[in-house]
Parts: C-alpha cells; structure tokens; sequence
C-alpha cells in the first residue's frame, strides 16, 4: 500500500512538472486577425474583406443623418436617453459642440474605419503575387470600388469638420498625413475618385465579388463607374466647379427623367442580427418624447400646396414636446427597419444639373427644376431666373427633393445662407449666451490631437 | 527542472549546518498531542521563568534537560493553547494541548503551501474569521460580508440588484484595461469571477452611443459561493505579500478556507433567517402643479393632470415599482464530525430572496462536503467538493438608448399617466414614452442560472523527518466548472416591442456559457530548526493553471407566437467569444526566524502565460520581507504593559496579464443585407503587448498593550504600477479608435490603520471594538501617450481622464474655466478616505454587534438626475437651491448646465452607513436539558439588518452604484440603476 502511494505520488510529480514546461500560444480565437491576410489572399477572403466594407460604409451613418439634419434645421431629434441633439446641436442656451462627443467621434470613426477597411486590402494587394488568384482587370476593378469608397467616406467627414478639414491620406497609420484645408480635401477626395474611375476603366467585365442589392445595376466596373462620376459631380459641385459637374455628369447615371429619380446606389439595411438596421427609421407607434425625428414644422408650412414630397413625413395624432421644442410631424422618409438609404440618385443628379447651370445656362436650370417640381406634383417655376432666385429655387428643390437625406445644412452652408435656417428656441435677451444657434461646423475631435 | 537542483541545493546546504548542543542534568521526556490525539510538532517546552527550553519533534516527543525538580513546564504552540504542567519526576510526561479558539487570530494565510503566525508576518495581512464574516448577519453574497471589515479594501455595489454585482478592489486602483478584481482561492482552487453579459444591448442599445463596455450589470461568479461555508478569509492586498501567486496576483488575491470537520461527536447546525428589504432611499414625486405642468409639458397635457388630479391617480410609479418588500429566506444545514483519521464537513444551504422589484430575485442552493482523511502518520488527503445552483433575475435596469429598461421609463413617467393593465391584463402603450415601465417589470425576463461544481483535493506527505528537520511534499489540484445560462426574453407584447412602435416583435436573447478552470500544484516545503535560535523554512513549488471559457449567445427577434425559443423567430444571431489561457509558474521562497526576533522572507516566483505577447517568456517576480518583534528582545520588560511592537517592511512585485484579446488586431464578422463581411472594428491589439508590472513596498508596526486588549496596526504602502496598458486613443482616422499599448505608469500611496481593543471584559459583560482608517491616493506618474477620456459618457456629462499627473480616477467635464486640456476637473472618483467601527458586546446571554461604515469623498456621474430633469420629474425639479443666482429650479438649472458645464453631474458620493446590525440571545443551558433528552447543545435567536441607516447627500437611490460593472476603475457612474435596498432578518439556530 505504501509502495502504492509512493509510487502514485512519484508520477503525479513527475507528471506536473513534465506539464508544466510549455504553456500553449493561442491566437485571436474570436475573430480573423488582420495579420492573416498578410501573406495570401483568396478570393473568397476577398468577398469577406469587401462584405466588410459594404458593412462599416454604414456604421453610425444614424448619427451623422441626425448631425446634418437636426442642423440643418430639416427635423429635430428627440432622446429620452440622450439629451444632446436637443442641447448641443441646436446650440440651445450656451451649450456648444463638444469635440469629443458621439456626434462627432461617433460618424467620423466610422467613415475612417471604412477607408481603413479599404486600405488595408489595397495594402494586401500591393505585397503580394496575385496572379494565381485574380486577373489583372479584377484587380483594378477592385482597386477603382475601393477608391471610390474611400473618395466617398472622406467626403462624409469633411460635410462635418467643412473648413477644420480632414486627413487626407491615412494610408499608414503609424505616420498619419497632415489636416489639410477643406479646398485641398475637396481636390483630393476628387483624385482618388478620378484614379478610382481609372481603375474601373480598365476593371474588365466583372467584379470577383457580389455586391448588395443597393449596388444593382452598378455592380460591373463599367456600370459602377457611373456611380463613381456621380459621386465625383457632386465633389465638383462642392468646389464650385460648374463646367466640371456637367463632364461629370456626363459620363454618370445622371437622366433628364421625373420618372427616374430613383436610379442611383443605396445603403442596404435588414434585421439580421449581424446586420444593421436602418437608422433612421422611427415609425408614428414607435415615437415618443423618448424616441423621434420630429420634422422642423416649417419645412410643412413652408411647402407649395400640392407638393407630393410632403409624403416625406407623417402627421401624429397629438404633438410631442421636449426640451422646448413641439412638433405633431415625424419623419416618415424612410418607412421600415430594412428600407434603403441613398447614397447618391438621379434626382440629386438632376438637381446638381440644375445648379450648375445656373450660371451656365440658366434655361437649362430652369429645365431641370421643372422635372423636379412636376414630378413632386406642382407646375412650371414662374419666378425670376437671375442667379439668385434660381439658386434658392433651385435649394429649395433641394430642401424637398433630398429631406433627411443630409443635405440641407451642407447646401445652405456651400451658399452661405445658414443664418436664415429657422432658429426655434430665440434668445432671451435677459439670459446671457441664451437661444439656439446654426453651427457651421463639427469641431475636430479631440483624439486627433489637432 | 532548474527549480528543483536548486532546492536540493539548499537542503543540502541547511543540512551540513545542523548544529548540536548537550547538556547534562535532569533529563525529562514526553509526548505531546492535542484533543484530537494527532500530535504536536515543533510546539515549545519551557521551563517556566527561564530561558531553559526545547521544541517538541515531528512525533511530539521532547526531552528536557532541567536543574531542579519539581518543575513547571509550559507548552506553548501556534494555533493551542499554552498549558503549564507541574512535573515532579522524571516518568515520561504526557501532555494535552487544545486547540487554541484563537488560532485564526493568530495564523494567517499567505503563502501558496503554508501559514506563518500573525506575530511574525512582515505584511499587514488582514484575515477574519465565520464569525466576523456572516456572524452579525448573513449577507445576500460574499462580498457583501466584506464591507468595513478590512482596511484597504474598497467595495462597491454596482447595483441594487439581487445576487450580487459586486465589485472589490485593494488598495487603489490597480490596472486600467486588465483585471482590477483580486483573484480568489477557496481551498487552494482558483475561483472565476466572470460577469457574462446577457446580450441585453440587442434591446436596450445602451452601447450605441459609443460606449462599448458592458452596461448590462450581470452578476460576478463569486457571488456563488456560499458564505456560511467560510471559515476565514486572508487579503493579500498587493504585491507586498501576493507576489508568491504571481502574474494573476496584481490586483490582490483573496484567500479562503472553508470550515473542515473536527473529531469528537457529530455536531449538528441548523440556521433559518427570514425577513424582507425593501429600498432604502426612494427619490419621490415632483410637486406638481398646474403651472409646473404646463410650463414642462406644454398645454395640452394640463387637463391630463388635472382630470387625473381630480380623480386622485395621481400615481407613484416610482413607489409603484421600487417600493415592493422582498421576502428573504436563507436556510443553513450544517453537520460535522468524525474521528482521528478521518473528519467531515457536510453543508447544505438554500437562500430565496426576491428583490424590491416585482419579478426580480435570487436563489441559490449550495451543497458542500469536506472530506480529510489521515491515511498514516505521514500522509493525509483533504477533498473539498461544493456544488452550487443558483438563479437570478435582474430585471431590465440602467442605461440605453432606446427608452426601454424600466429606469429610463420611469424617469420619463409622470403621475398623470395611466400605465395598468385593464382587467384583460392588457397594457396601455405609454403615450409619452417608448416603454410603460409596469408592463416591462411584469412581462421581460432576464434570468441567470448557474450550475458549478467547485472541487479541489490536496495530499500532504511527510517525505522526510529528524529531531530538526522535516520535508513535506504537498500536492494540490482544483477544478471550477460552470454552466451558465441566461435567458432575457423581452415578447411581442411590450410596447417597445410591438412592429406598429418600431419594435422587433419580440426578442430572445439566450446565452450558454461553459467554464472550466483547473488548477495543478506541487510543494516542497523543509523545515529546519537548529533548537532554539534559528528555524528555517525552504519552500519549493510548481503550479500550472488552465482556463477556458466558451460563451454562445443567440439573439432571435421576430418571434413566432409566443414561442421563445430561439428558432421560432424571424431572425436568430449567434455570437461567439471564448476565452483560453494557459499559466505555468515556479517558486522558491526561504523564510528565517530568528528567535521569533527577526523574521525575514526571501522568495521569487517565475510565471509564463500564454496571455503574455511572448507567451513562453518567464517573467520574473522576487519578493522579500523583514519582521522585527522588539519585544522579544532581553532589552524589553517583559513586565511591560506593552506586549507587543513588530516592525515591518516587505516588497514584493507581480504581474496583470493584458486582456485577452490585446495582443491581436482582428476583423469581426457582420453582414450586409444577407451578405457576409468582415470589418475591423476599431481597436488596435498589440502582439508585442507586456504585462503590467506592480512593485509594492509596505511598511508599518504593530503594537499591543496590556495583553492583547488594545491592539494598533499602521501600514503605509506604495504600490507602482509600471508598463501601465492602456486602451489608448488612436487617432481615429488611423481606422482605429483605441489601441492597447504598454505607455504609462500608476502609483499608489495609501495609509492603513487598524485598532483593535476589549475596552471592558467582565464575567457577564464584553464589549469589543475595532476602527479601521484608510486612505489610498493614485497618481499617474507617466503616460507616453497623449491625455485621454475613458468611461461615462463624455466630457459634457463628466467624464474620466487619463493624464500625467493626475489622479486615475479624476472627473472633468466641460466647464467655464477649463484647463490647458479644454476640460475642467470636476472631481475624483477615489475617496478621501474610508472608516469603519465595529462593536461587539455581549452580556449574559445577549449578544449586540453593529458596524459602522464611513465612505468620505469621492464623486460619482449622476445621470439620473440629469434623464429625470429632461422629462421634467425629479423630485427637486423646483426646489431652488442650485443656481448661484438663485432664480432657476433644480431642474431647470441643471439643463441650462447642459452643454456649458458638467459641474451639476458630478456629484460628492460619500455615505455613512450602518452596514450591519446583530442582536442575539442564546436560549440558557437551563432550559435546553429538557429537550430531546439534552441533545440540544444551542438554541440562538437574534435579529439582525443590513444598511439600516443611511446617510448621504447624494441625489439618488444610493452614492454606491456602477453603471459600468466591477471589473473597471471608473465605477460611479449612475444612470437609472436598481434603487439598492436594506434588509431586516430574523433568526434562529438550533445546534445538536
């Protein structure tokens, strides 16, 4: 017996220690490791890595509809759990943007990751032979989506820092390049479009990956280079760059058609659990004090009678107030937890037409503003046609043609004219720093270190 | 193998040492053993008034030399009572020593394979025993027994939830992104103490407005085990004294013994507490009036007010849902016994307590069986073995973003409304709010059962033995094996719920978690005594430690009927994480006792750990140690009323793994529209990542006067933390927002002082007191990254941050006099200092004991108040005591800070408490002899209460809240959480 257990207790420390020399090394064994792509990459990881992008080109795009929307003045947001879209981006009383706040680091984080999500695969790409793999016209077809989604994320942020600028060139993320000014990131964003649209040229006659359906009828290199110029018109339009928009326009989607207003890309959304649902969607049932997009009422009372894009939003059976604000109109823009969110459609198109021509060819613009206005159900513009009433028709077009779909800040910024966006809660002139105010602006964030 | 040539090295070495002294008179011989028959070794034998003495050998034998007979021999050994014995001839004596009642005070705890006595320890080790622990009243969890009972330890609840939550912290703040909880060792088996979030965020969304971490309060594993099990718990508080456990001991390890079976007759106890909670500070209605109403809601809602004002239901909704009583009923069966050679422990325990909140409670039921057996003289086995079940439900609490757990609603929900179900039992949709809080409490369920089975056996082996020396090998294993499973289960019919509001009709939310750590150790440990001048101890050992978590959670929405079962819905989404780590370590540690006059330690421990960047790297962690008791000096009047006066210094080193997870850059899976992708998803790993470094240095002395009945302890510590990992920010147009680098350093100073005294002992009448003090105070001392903002909800609310010079935990905000940062400090989590008092008196047959627990300073992020004055219902929304200008309510001043200053949010969360409250009376012996035929040894009956009085000025349920849970230094952020609760207890025990 005693033998026994000398004998049992001899191996069990034997045992130990034998175990104990090594101690196993595991890898990430939640997820794939960037790393792994390094040294080869397949097709089917290539599908993975653009599924990726398709996925986080939508993250937090909530926050930054509700940014350029509740700033624009097109709707209020209201929050049971978070009081800052009434608060600070109203500019209510003296509260101001904070750099380091969700409305702010949340979108501009995400459009980043996205570039990062395209960058590391074009850094894939240029380290290794790929030529087993995929043909040299997939490769740049690859290489000309990528671009244009980088072009696309950048332009998103710079609609919020505007005049703060952005990093431009982010390829490497141990040596970051500079801020640069809103001119410079505009002319940028357009050359990566332009190098994008090359790379489509010669992209063959197909992608070696599926796109969503968002992206149908753009899911060929050729097709998904109209989708490019589009993108690249509106660049132009920002720069105002007139003669630019029109060749853009040119060799878009971009038709001349009340009935096509719809063409164009689209963000995808369902309720899959790995998915995201639509952001801006809150239906009448579902909205409250604590949960709504309520629409700025102007943006009704302001309305031609008639105008069909009043379909736009919903009228509540009894208004809802919060923090000052009361409104009995939703936003009924977009209309289930799946429904699309443009990214850019010919209705833009046609309205980006119209602009430039203001000064081109004013005729022209009145043409184009006229398709809008008779496809929403109201008839012929009859006012002036000098540059200036145009321009207004043609943002007040805009303000109907694109609600909540982010544009309205970033059009009455590009013509100056955020002072005559409505202020809802006015000062009271005995309180100090009192009353709404029209940012022009997102500030930098914070952890930019700028 | 390195390890062991260099143990044999010093076997060989203390062996060739072994001095010898003879001297010739009246040579007199004994044996001594205890109660138990089990002999005494190493235990003193002194001629009384001389220095004249011997210690027993490993038999318990002794030979004496004395001048002179007759002659009084007293024996004295650690953990037995000292025993004079008058001997009158030279026949071999035969000596009884009983086990000491005081043997906890006097051992503690501290290393992996031995014990050393309080007297001699160069640490301020704090331990306390079953009686300090549950002794004045049961708690609902095990750390709920900690409060005030030790200096240094920091506690806080993260909610008022039942089953726990709770998180501890030793001395300050020890870690940033790892592991900020001690580690804990019952019976020598590592303990997990994962908190596994349910997934709630799927409905609550409470982590898309960018914060990340997990608001969804689970409960923490520890919170399993049963406290009327433990028969003492030891904190090591830092690397001082938890070095020996190495690379998982940086936070502090907390050591616990659960009681064992003692020889003799078999003793039966029985224990039933019954009572009920209830919460204790509830925040009460706004006063309404008809202008208060229509300046906050406009006028249409007036005439909702009124029609309900004139009805009167006008209803508290808070008192509605908080203000339940929750019956508690905790039942405790207890046997143990056996003879000389074998001993058990058997427990049985079953606690039921419903929370304050309808549908909220816990239950747990707790078996255990300790086992010691003594297969021969030189070998004995001990087995521990504990199986617990238990079942929480937490309800649908804190913070989100989508207007759906019950305290979100609830600050939104004014009297007027109209929340009851008909007499169908349907619920009216709120018309104000995207959830009615009542149809939430009544139809969510969110429930946590655990099933674990927590075993360990050790075998001590006498390998070697002389009159000096002896050689023990001592193996241990341990094995901790649970099933999780949580179960949220939100149905169609909520109103957040329903497709017509936007909801998902209905979500099932199911977790399955499988964990298993175990645990492999091997000592060595050599005692060597040179007779009475030096006694050496050589410890050796191997350890190995294994652990391995599996998460599944499947979210289905979309529900088909009423099924709840995850492939009856519309969409399911299943997320996996799992968790692996391997650790192997070795140590070494040499302990000198000189006379009980100085006694040093000299040790080191090497550890590898596949969670290290280089996983098959040692890393390194020495400690040393000096204790020096004056008072066993021939200098010191051993007359003195002055017993005692050590002092110490100890330093020790140890590590924090980097979180798994840091050491890669990884793609997560998602997918668009049906198609799959992978996007990184904005953190940086770093595959070069270090542990974190602690190096603690602890001084301090202890005296004691008039024999023990007034004691001091004074412990001053510095406690560096060094290759600080941080989850920094990145610039985020890198495409990542944070990464993990090894870029700072943290120090800790802290004070901790101890009083202990018997003011009064009579026959009838004792009164014991203690008072502990301690203050810790961090520091950053380097951050190699740029300041940055971590936890809360930003800078406008209040935020932490990170910068050099700084305290960890200090809150700044936006303000109207900011710093350089841009931001203004607001205030300092940590507190400025903690007091405790307990008393324990008894008289007769009474027993009262009560403590006192003084939290002083620190600031918490009170958000409640904020969401409460957005929906215009905080109970001060009128009140006008805020506003320097004196002219805006509470209310209305706090928003007009909103956006210009945090100051309002940032709130002073110091409380007195008193934690705990015991009144017993022990039925006389008398009438006992009566009953069963005089089987009943004890018939005990008392009442007792948790947090019976609470004072605070804090502007919510309870200064002591985390919105964040435990395992993160930046607790004190409240948004909406469960109202925490006193409980009252009544009791009776029965033992036979």
């Amino acid at each position: 017996m005693k033998i026994n257990i000398y004998k049992i207790l001899f191996f069990t420390v034997m045992i130990t220690m034998m175990v104990s020399c090594e101690v196993e090394e595991f890898s990430d064994l939640n997820g794939p490791e960037v790393s792994a792509f390094e040294d080869e990459i397949t097709r089917g990881d290539l599908q993975d890595l653009i599924g990726g992008i398709l996925y986080s080109s939508r993250l937090r795009l909530g926050t930054y509809y509700d940014d350029c929307g509740v700033i624009g003045r097109e709707y209020w947001r209201f929050s049971g759990s978070d009081p800052r879209f009434t608060t600070d981006l109203l500019g209510g009383g003296n509260s101001v943007l904070d750099n380091n706040t969700f409305y702010i680091t949340g979108p501009w984080a995400a459009r980043y990751r996205t570039v990062k999500n395209a960058n590391l695969i074009l850094g894939f790409f240029d380290t290794q032979d790929l030529s087993a793999q995929f043909s040299t016209s997939e490769i740049d077809a690859t290489i000309g989506l990528l671009r244009t989604f980088i072009a696309y994320e950048l332009l998103l942020n710079l609609n919020l820092t505007n005049d703060g600028g952005i990093r431009l060139d982010v390829a490497d993320e141990n040596n970051l390049g500079p801020f640069v000014s809103k001119s410079v990131a505009l002319t940028g964003i357009r050359a990566i479009l332009d190098a994008g649209a090359g790379n489509l040229g010669n992209g063959g006659g197909a992608f070696p990956f599926v796109l969503t359906s968002g992206f149908s009828g753009f899911d060929t290199p050729s097709s998904f280079l109209k989708a490019n110029r589009a993108i690249s018109a509106r660049v132009a339009a920002y720069q105002g760059d007139a003669s630019s928009v029109l060749n853009y326009l040119n060799s878009s989607f971009f038709s001349l058609n009340g009935s096509d207003l719809n063409t164009g890309i689209y963000y995808n959304f369902s309720e899959d659990q790995t998915d995201i649902i639509n952001p801006l969607f809150i239906s009448i049932g579902g909205t409250s004090a604590a949960q709504a997009r309520i629409v700025q009422p102007l943006f009704i009372t302001d309305a031609e009678g008639g105008d069909n894009r009043l379909d736009k939003v919903a009228q509540l059976s009894e208004p809802v107030t919060l923090d000052g604000l009361t409104g009995d109109y939703i936003v009924n823009r977009y209309l289930s937890n799946s429904d699309d969110i443009p990214i850019i459609r010919n209705e833009e198109l046609i309205l980006l037409y119209a602009e430039a021509n203001i000064t081109k060819n004013s005729a022209e613009a009145v043409i184009a503003l006229n398709i809008i206005r008779n496809s929403a159900g109201l008839g012929d513009y009859s006012g002036a046609t000098d540059t200036e009433s145009l321009i207004n028709e043609m943002l007040n077009q805009r303000r109907y043609s694109l609600y909540a779909e982010g544009h309205r800040w970033i059009d009455m910024r590009r013509y100056n004219k955020l002072d005559e966006l409505p202020i809802d809660r006015p000062p009271n002139p005995e309180v100090p720093d009192d009353g709404d105010n029209v940012w022009i602006q997102f500030p930098i964030p914070l952890t930019e270190n700028q | 193998m390195k390890q062991k040539n260099s143990n044999h090295r010093i076997l060989l070495f203390l062996l060739l040492i072994l001095p010898c002294f003879v001297f010739a008179q009246n040579t007199l011989s004994g044996k001594v053993s205890d109660e138990k028959g089990d002999t005494v070794p190493f235990a003193n034998v002194i001629e009384k008034g001389t220095s004249n003495g011997v210690t027993t050998d490993m038999e318990g034998n002794f030979t004496i030399e004395v001048p002179n007979l007759p002659v009084t021999l007293v024996f004295s050994s650690l953990g037995y009572t000292t025993v004079e014995q008058e001997v009158t001839s030279t026949s071999p004596i035969t000596v009884t020593m009983p086990e000491s009642t005081e043997a906890l005070e006097e051992v503690v705890i501290t290393g992996l394979a031995t014990s050393i006595k309080r007297s001699n320890s160069a640490n301020a080790i704090a331990m306390i025993s079953a009686e300090e622990l549950v002794g004045t009243t049961p708690p609902s969890t095990l750390e709920g027994a900690l409060y005030g009972k030790f200096a240094g330890v920091v506690i806080n609840a993260n909610s008022g939830a039942p089953g726990g939550g709770i998180s501890v912290k030793l001395r300050g703040v020890t870690s940033l992104q790892g592991n900020t909880q001690p580690l804990y060792i019952i019976d020598g088996i590592y303990i997990d103490n994962s908190s596994i979030a349910a997934g709630l965020n799927a409905v609550s969304a409470a982590a898309a407005g960018g914060s990340a971490s997990n608001q969804d309060n689970p409960t923490n594993r520890i919170a399993d085990i049963n406290p009327e099990d433990i028969e003492s718990i030891s904190i090591l508080k830092g690397a001082s004294t938890a070095a020996i456990y190495g690379s998982r001991a940086a936070a502090g390890v907390i050591i616990i013994t659960t009681k064992r079976g003692k020889a003799g007759e078999t003793k039966f106890s029985f224990t039933q507490s019954t009572g009920w909670n209830s919460a204790i500070n509830l925040l009460g209605l706004r006063n309404f009036t008809e202008q208060r109403v229509r300046d906050t809601f406009g006028d249409g809602t007036v005439a909702d007010f009124v029609a309900a004002r004139n009805q009167g239901r006008l209803i508290d909704y808070e008192d509605e849902v908080y203000g339940e009583s929750g019956f508690i009923s905790i039942t405790n069966f207890n046997m143990s016994g056996g003879n000389e050679n074998t001993r058990f422990y058997a427990s049985v325990s079953h606690n039921n307590e419903n929370g304050i909140v309808n549908n909220t409670g816990y239950e747990k039921t707790s078996l255990r069986l300790n086992f010691d057996h003594r297969a021969t003289d030189f070998f004995k086995v001990a087995f521990s073995t504990n199986y617990v079940y238990s079942s929480t439900d937490r309800g649908f609490f804190n913070n989100d973003n989508s207007g759906t757990t019950i305290g979100i609603s609830l600050v939104g929900t004014t009297p007027w409304l109209e929340l009851f179900p008909n007499s169908d039992g349907v619920y009216p949709d709120n018309p104000v709010g995207a959830s009615n809080a009542l149809q939430t409490r009544d139809l969510v369920k969110n429930n946590e059962t655990v099933n674990r089975i927590i075993m360990g056996g050790s075998a001590n082996l006498n390998l070697y033995k002389n009159d000096n020396s002896n050689l023990e090998l001592i193996l241990r294993g341990g094995l901790d094996f649970y099933g999780q499973q949580s179960r949220a289960i939100f149905p169609k019919e909520l109103q957040f719920q329903k497709p017509s509001n936007g909801g998902l009709n209905g979500v099932s939310i199911q977790g399955d978690t499988q964990n298993k750590n175990y645990n492999l150790s091997a000592f060595l440990v050599h005692n060597y005594n040179t007779g009475d001048d030096l006694n050496f101890r050589t410890q050796a050992g191997l350890t190995r430690e294994y652990f391995n978590q599996n998460t599944v959670l499947i979210t289905a929405t979309g529900l088909v009927a009423s099924e709840t079962n995850v492939d009856q819905a519309a969409n399911t989404g299943v997320d996996q994480t799992r968790f692996k780590q391997e650790d192997s370590g070795f140590f070494i540690q040499e302990e000198v006792n000189f006379q009980d006059k100085f006694i040093a330690t000299l040790g080191v421990r090497g550890d590898k750990s596949s969670n290290n960047g280089d996983a098959n790297k040692l890393l390194y962690h020495p400690k040393a140690s000096l204790a020096v008791n004056l008072n066993k000096f021939d200098f010191w009047n051993q007359d003195s009323e002055w017993n005692q006066l050590k002092l110490r210094i100890a330093y020790g080193e140890a590590a924090n793994f980097p979180p798994f997870g840091a050491l890669f850059t990884s793609y997560n899976s998602f997918s668009s529209n049906g198609l799959l992708g992978i996007s990184l998803i904005g953190i940086r790993g770093d595959e070069n990542l270090k542990a974190e470094r602690q190096k603690e240095l602890e001084f301090g002395a202890d005296v004691s006067f008039f024999n023990g009945l007034l004691n001091f302890e004074a412990t001053y510590y510095i406690k560096t933390i060094e290759d600080l990992i941080l989850l920094a920010a990145l610039e985020p147009s890198t495409g990542f927002t944070q990464q993990y680098v090894n870029a700072g350093e943290l120090r800790n100073k802290g004070i901790e002082l101890t009083l202990n005294a018997t003011p009064v002992i009579t026959n009838d009448f004792q009164w014991n007191t203690g008072i502990t003090f301690f203050k810790n105070k961090s520091e950053i001392t380097k951050l190699n990254v740029e300041p940055f903002n971590i936890g809360a909800f930003g800078a406008t609310l209040g935020t932490f941050r990170i910068e050099e010079g700084e305290s960890a935990t200090q809150i700044v905000g936006i303000g109207p006099n900011p710093g350089a940062s841009g931001f203004q400090k607001w205030g300092d989590a940590e507190p400025d200092f903690q007091m405790a008092f307990t008393n324990y008196l008894t008289y007769k047959d009474f027993e009262l004991s009560f403590l006192f627990q003084w939290k002083q300073g620190g600031d918490n992020v009170n958000l409640t108040t904020l969401l409460s004055d957005l929906n215009g219902t905080t109970h001060d929304y009128d009140d006008i005591d805020l506003d320097p200008a004196g002219v805006l309510g509470n209310g209305s001043y706090r928003l007009s800070q909103l956006g210009a200053s945090a100051e309002v949010f940032v709130e002073d969360a110091s409380y007195l408490r008193l934690r705990e409250l015991g009144f017993y009376y022990t039925l006389p012996n008398k009438y006992l002899s009566e009953f069963l035929g005089g089987s009943i040894d004890q018939v005990k009956l008392g009442f007792s209460g948790t947090n019976l009085i609470n004072i605070f000025d804090y502007n919510s349920f309870d200064p002591e809240v985390s919105n964040f849970g435990g395992n993160t230094p930046f607790t004190g952020v409240e948004v909406t959480p469960f109202p925490s609760s006193k409980r009252y207890l009544f009791h009776l025990t029965v033992k036979f």
